[in-house]
């Protein structure tokens, strides 16, 4: 068994900038482990610009982002491990990890869970039909596009408005494919509005809102789809059904936290973020096992990444030098209009970034926190929009002595 | 006449109206930033886009490397250069920035390479 201060699991932007800030705090023994041949995670796919006016006021792609990092890293030099699999953690800290060379075993005094998340796939969304070749969710389809010079398809339906959706069907058009369309079957786009603007108006590809896939016809490969209309409780309405030829179909349907690995550690997980139950310094109820990124909770700005690692490193430190002490346990509650609020309780009353999605788009809101009736912060928006994680910082020193906090959109 | 465009500059996703005709804008409103403003007076104008894509790259630990015009082109120029990336192959190692096509299309921009690819090991 190998011994180490700092274990991170993943590589990608949650994994790396966790690294570096613990090694700018002046933790020595740090390892990180990634599945993959190389550091950088989903952003080595994300060809696109639109990483980094957060945090460098700059546009940069995924690929540049991802080694403005791993350049860190290596020049700190801190340890990593590639084409390594974490296979198995304990409530211990004991991890199992598989590679090449076998089986080996750490133990950690403490675990940075940043192992990402995965797409929903259609058996997940349950579209019936036959099962051709064709059908690939969008972010696997940006792999082999982008990392494997494979081009997928010539005639794409996309269904879900997701970002990776989006950003694929421009990438396809330019490479020679015809988009017919994107479905979402809500009533609003799920992705970030800059892109439907520069993905699917700039390039006329129609979106239709309130429309699904019910159907998928072809033996070998895809055929075609029918597509529906839906109302507005989400039930098809059999009447619009229409068939569209096509040989792909793209499902750009939403992001699940991959917390296989956090669930074999005994962590408890929210069922509403799909990511591991934390205090504010991203700690879950496991003590010394930590979660940051994608894994934690879906994002859709990169920055947000790498602000919420670099926080969660701050608490590893104090974890480590037995600083992290709870003045307090405090159970944030949801109200109105929110799908959910991170942290899930907060213990030290420090400083606290509260990230949350609202639950449909609105105009003119209010984020309002509140110990019962007094009102402790205010923050007004002109518009809301589920696509957009929201962040607000609390001071200590306005949580200094709450006994109770509720968040709302009003 | 009044439009309302979104703001591509930042995720702010910015929505901007304009008011405006064939010789002037008149007014702007809901930009939250100055560079908001600025992209809506090209927006009327000539749409500018940044390209990204990539190119075939030869001998490299990465079949392909990502590129991306180091500043944005007009927006109708933008299939245009998607075309002149498929007809290229380039040889590894690739080094961030290296500069792949100059002043591509006369467009006062040059396409990059925004991933670093090494040579391959055999
Ligand atoms: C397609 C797409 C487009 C996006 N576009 C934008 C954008 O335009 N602008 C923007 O700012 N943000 C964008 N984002 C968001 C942002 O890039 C991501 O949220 C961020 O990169 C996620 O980082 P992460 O480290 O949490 O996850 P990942 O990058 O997924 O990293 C997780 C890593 O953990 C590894 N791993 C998982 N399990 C194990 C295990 N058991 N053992 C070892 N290793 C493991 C994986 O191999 C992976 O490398 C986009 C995201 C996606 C998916
Ligand atoms: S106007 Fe400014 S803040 Fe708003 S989206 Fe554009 S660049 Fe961002």
């Amino acid at each position: 068994m190998i011994n180490k201060d700092v274990v991170i699991i993943g590589g990608g932007a949650a994994g790396l900038a966790a690294a570096v800030a613990c090694r700018d705090k002046g933790i020595e023994d740090i390892l990180i482990i990634e599945r993959e041949s190389a550091l950088g995670g989903i952003l080595k796919q994300c060809i696109h610009d639109g990483f980094g006016l957060i945090k460098f006021q700059h546009s940069y792609t995924g690929p540049e982002y991802a080694q403005k990092y791993v350049d860190q890293v290596e020049k700190q030099e801190i340890a990593y491990l590639l084409d390594s699999m974490v296979i198995d953690i304990t409530s211990q800290k004991v991890l199992t990890v598989v590679n090449k060379s076998g089986l080996k075993k750490y133990k950690a005094k403490s675990i940075i869970l940043a192992m990402g998340c995965r797409e929903r796939t259609r058996g997940a969304i349950g579209i019936p039909g036959t099962r051709p070749t064709g059908i690939y969710t969008a972010g696997v389809a940006q792999n082999l596009i982008n990392i494997h010079n494979y081009m997928i398809g010539k005639e794409v339906v996309i269904l879900g408005s997701g970002d990776i959706g989006l950003i694929m069907a421009r990438r396809l058009m330019l490479e020679g494919a015809t988009i017919k369309m994107v479905l979402e079957l809500l009533p609003y786009g799920s992705g970030l509005p800059r892109n439907f603007n520069q993905c699917l108006s700039d390039f006329d590809i129609p979106l239709y809102l309130n429309h699904t896939v019910v159907d998928i016809k072809g033996n070998k490969r895809v055929e075609a789809i029918t597509m529906a209309e839906v109302d507005h409780n989400g039930k098809v309405i059999l009447s619009t059904c229409q068939e569209v030829p096509c040989d792909t179909l793209l499902l750009s349907v939403g992001l699940i936290p991959e917390n296989e690995l956090s669930k074999m550690a005994g962590i408890q997980l929210d069922s509403l973020t799909g990511g591991a139950l934390v205090d504010e310094y991203g700690q879950s109820t496991v003590k010394g096992i930590f979660a940051c990124g994608n894994v934690l909770q879906v994002h859709d700005i990169v920055d947000n990444v790498s602000l919420e690692a670099e926080h969660i490193a701050c608490g590893v430190e104090k974890y480590l030098s037995s600083f992290l002490k709870p003045k307090n346990d405090i159970a944030i509650e949801i109200g109105e209009g929110l799908r959910y609020v991170l942290p899930q309780r907060i213990q030290y009353l420090d400083d606290t970034v509260f990230s949350f999605r609202v639950k449909k788009p609105g105009k003119k809101k209010q984020i309002v926190f509140k110990n019962d009736n007094r009102i402790i912060k205010e923050k007004s928006f002109i518009r809301v929009n589920p696509a957009e994680m929201i962040r607000i910082k609390l001071t200590s020193s306005e949580l200094s002595d709450i006994k109770h906090l509720k968040v709302e959109l009003n | 006449m009044k439009k309302e465009f979104i703001c591509i500059v930042c995720p702010n996703s910015c929505r901007i109206t304009a008011e405006y005709n064939e010789q002037q804008i008149k007014h702007i409103e809901g930009a939250q930033c100055k560079k908001g403003e600025e992209f809506i007076k090209n927006e009327i104008k000539n749409p500018l886009r940044t390209f990204v894509g990539s190119v075939k790259c030869r001998n490299g630990d990465y079949q392909l490397v990502s590129v991306k015009t180091n500043k944005p082109i007009p927006k109708k120029y933008i299939k245009q250069v998607a075309q002149k990336t498929h007809e290229l192959v380039v040889e590894a190692p690739v080094e961030i920035g290296q500069v792949i096509i100059s002043d591509v299309l006369g467009q006062h921009a040059d396409l990059v390479a925004t991933r670093k690819v090494r040579k391959k090991v055999l």
